[in-house]
């Protein structure tokens, strides 16, 4: 029991009731716990000290100390250590204090053994625990009406041991109310069950108080979140969409599955000259150019490109059917003149330029002709997600699928909502 | 290490002659924090000096430019929706375009060690090609997937593609693939970046999470693999989550920053498991960051990438140079 004087006399932390051994780490644990500025780290000295550096720094208000109980999170008040805590607040301590420590062995221990008691009890009320529970030591001490919870505890019979016992565990909303249980199981003075609270309690709090979220999580709590729950893994194959994580969130991405560039690419801004592809794929891009938005002369303008791009590709086509895989010539031969096409459309007097350089002689124009680039669409895989979308209208290419594409265009509008 | 600066702060401030559309990538020169090389959807690729704020070289592609990298002082390469890499020779300026592939060329990396140029494409591939003459020293499949980024430090080079999947190579044998992976994160890949002491590297996904994994298959190294959460801002009831775009080693510390589209800037100690500092946030998505060799300057582009519905009116598209002061960088 030597102890206990010593006890009374350590110092202890304000905001969240913790004890320490020395004044020096007491102050460590202030400035690391409940003064350091969440945007930037620095450690200041005091709670206004803290507010001031967020709000001149960071223009940031800050109204509640980090980490600390919720009575006690008031950053205005000027506390360093031990230093400037409210007399009624230490009086209140020291009342604690003496009044628990009498009688009770184990009063030292702190949170661990806490935990080892209240585990035992979960599973039912053992004598010893009743009898724990039982003792009413500290209930002259404890200031009336402080804790209502506790004292109401404290009055029923023992076999009521277990459910209370549970609550620590559940991390009420409120966890200066469920903080007593703590302590009936082991009757020692609140000042302690606040402490072993505290760890649940800073977690919680730091939220409320903090806007950053923490550092770093452990990858067991970082896939614990909402994650997928009723959501589908986006599937590597299957037109695959970015799904929401749930209901309390949402990611800010388009909804499909295909990276932001992939996405921006397709616009008809850049689209408009490339071919970003090979030529079989040609066809594709000239009617997706087309917007909703898209003007009169801009819609004639892209008609031209496209039945130059119809025009190239059943050249391409037809120099296919001679040389087979000749791929790659023709992928730079095709995408030049598309360039052009495109490059026009840009500028808005496209066809001119490219006309002259796609060999168009022997071939007609004329949509019946296209089937034979069907074939050739497999040839692309980078290209089937956006085939997939509609895998039925690219399929006549040329100017066909320039209407067939508008809904599409109209469709893929909402997706960015 | 901080320079005098002159405009808006001491520590932060704008590029001026700035590509009139988003900007795909920032890199600093490999010796110096004079030089920053930016490539543009304006299809431009340019050249600023930072110290005096000006623009020295820009050279064109046909289509927007997806990603540049420096050679040494003189020599850069680019690539893009075009689908060609280019050579450019700062000092004659002088374009030599080096090859091609069959879709666009997203990423592009120069592997000191065997003194050649990585492209990753669009196709499913990445190439090899010899620094100096256009020739294609070899094609490498990447399962098929889409490359979305790659990184490289020594002869370990990471490739991230569609469907998550990541392919670890060494660069001195690119006759078979080292390791093939799939993400240890739920959501697609968005950047990677190899540790500058080639132990790991870090993995960003559009899901605003990273991870930091080890390249070594040893379980007891294994264990130390995790990940987190960074990039989501409380809206009311609703956390937005945002994709982490960007990654950049601070050399000397081995600590990095990684960029949002929330458009914050963040700084962590990848080892400790610490964050070190949030800048303040930008006026849009962080779409690029590059560290400079010495760890003294970060360049921090800021593009949107249309994540959302476009925004009206358009943020500006901007670069910021920053001076990071060690408080900001180095470990505690």
């Amino acid at each position: 029991m030597g102890r206990k004087k010593k006890k009374a006399s350590k110092p202890w932390c304000w905001y969240c009731n913790r004890e320490f051994d020395d004044e020096k780490i007491l102050i460590q644990h202030q400035k690391a716990k409940h003064f350091k500025c969440h945007i930037c780290h620095k450690k200041l000295y005091t709670g206004p000290g803290l507010s001031i550096h967020c709000m001149q720094v960071h223009k940031e208000a800050i109204d509640k100390v980090p980490n600390s109980l919720p009575n006690r999170s008031n950053i205005e008040i000027e506390i360093y250590g031990m230093e400037g805590i409210p007399p009624e607040d230490m009086k209140e301590h020291e009342k604690q204090k003496s009044g628990g420590g009498k009688g009770d062995e184990d009063s030292d221990d702190d949170e661990p053994a806490a935990k080892k008691k209240a585990t035992p009890a979960l599973l039912g009320p053992g004598p010893s625990q009743v009898t724990q529970g039982i003792l009413p030591t500290p209930m002259g001490p404890v200031p009336p009406g402080m804790y209502p919870g506790h004292m109401q505890m404290q009055m029923m019979p023992p076999f009521m041991q277990a459910p209370r016992m549970m609550m620590p565990g559940m991390r009420p909303l409120f966890p200066a109310a469920s903080m007593p249980p703590t302590s009936t199981s082991k009757p020692t003075f609140p000042a302690y069950s606040m402490y072993s609270g505290s760890n649940t309690t800073t977690t919680y709090y730091s939220n409320a108080t903090i806007s950053a979220p923490p550092t770093t999580t452990t990858p067991s709590s970082s896939s614990e979140h909402k994650e997928n729950g009723e959501v589908k893994p986006p599937a590597a194959n299957a037109c695959p969409l970015v799904t929401a994580t749930g209901a309390g969130s949402k990611i800010i991405h388009p909804p499909e599955d295909v990276s932001l560039e992939e996405i921006r690419a397709r616009s008809a801004k850049y689209r408009a000259k490339p071919k970003a592809d090979a030529p079989a794929a040609q066809p594709q891009p000239a009617p997706a150019m087309i917007t909703p938005s898209t003007s009169q002369a801009e819609v004639a303008a892209h008609m031209n490109a496209a039945v130059a791009a119809a025009r190239q590709q059943q050249a391409a086509a037809a120099l296919r059917r001679g040389v087979l895989n000749s791929m790659g010539g023709m992928g730079s031969m095709g995408g030049m003149g598309s360039m052009g096409a495109m490059g026009g459309m840009v500028g808005m007097l496209p066809p001119q330029g490219m006309v002259p350089r796609v060999p168009v002689p022997h071939v007609p124009v004329s949509v019946p002709q296209m089937p034979p680039v069907v074939p050739m669409l497999p040839v692309m895989p980078q290209f089937n997600l956006v085939r997939q979308l509609q895998p039925g209208m690219l399929l006549p290419g040329g100017m066909m699928p320039m209407g067939a594409m508008f809904p599409s265009g109209m469709v893929m509008q909402p997706r960015y909502r | 290490m901080t320079v005098t600066r002159v405009a808006e702060s001491r520590t932060e401030f704008k590029l001026k002659s700035l590509p009139d559309d988003a900007i795909s990538s920032v890199k600093f020169a490999p010796k110096s924090n004079q030089f920053l090389l930016v490539s543009s959807w304006d299809c431009s690729v340019r050249l600023y000096d930072v110290t005096s704020n000006t623009e020295r070289h820009k050279y064109n592609h046909e289509l927007p430019v997806l990603d540049v990298c420096f050679r040494d002082a003189v020599h850069t390469y680019s690539g893009g929706l075009d689908q060609t890499l280019k050579m450019y020779d700062l000092n004659a300026s002088m374009e030599t375009t080096l090859g091609e592939h069959k879709g666009a060329i997203r990423c592009v990396e120069f592997a000191s060690e065997v003194n050649a140029v990585l492209t990753g494409s669009w196709d499913g591939t990445v190439k090899m090609w010899d620094s100096r003459v256009p020739n294609c020293v070899g094609t490498y499949n990447q399962g098929n997937e889409r490359v979305y980024t790659m990184s490289i430090v020594g002869e370990k080079f990471v490739v991230g593609t569609s469907g998550r999947k990541i392919f670890v190579w060494d660069v001195r044998n690119m006759g078979h693939v080292n390791q093939r992976r799939e993400s240890s994160l739920k959501y697609q890949t968005r950047c990677i970046r190899v540790f500058p002491n080639k132990q790991g590297y870090v993995l960003s996904s559009i899901e605003g999470r990273v991870a930091v994994e080890y390249l070594d298959s040893n379980p007891e190294v294994q264990k130390k693999k995790y990940a987190f959460k960074c990039h989501r801002i409380k809206d009311g009831g609703l956390e937005k989550i945002y994709p982490v775009n960007a990654i950049s080693f601070h050399s000397v510390y081995n600590t990095f920053a990684t960029g949002g589209s929330d458009g914050y800037v963040n700084i962590w100690d990848g080892f400790n498991k610490k964050r070190l500092c949030q800048f303040h946030r930008y006026n849009t998505a962080v779409s690029s960051l590059s560290f400079s060799h010495d760890g003294s300057a970060l360049a921090i582009a800021c593009s949107q990438l249309d994540e959302t519905q476009i925004e009206d009116p358009k943020p500006e598209d901007t670069i910021y140079i920053r001076y990071v002061t060690d408080q900001e960088t180095k470990p505690k």
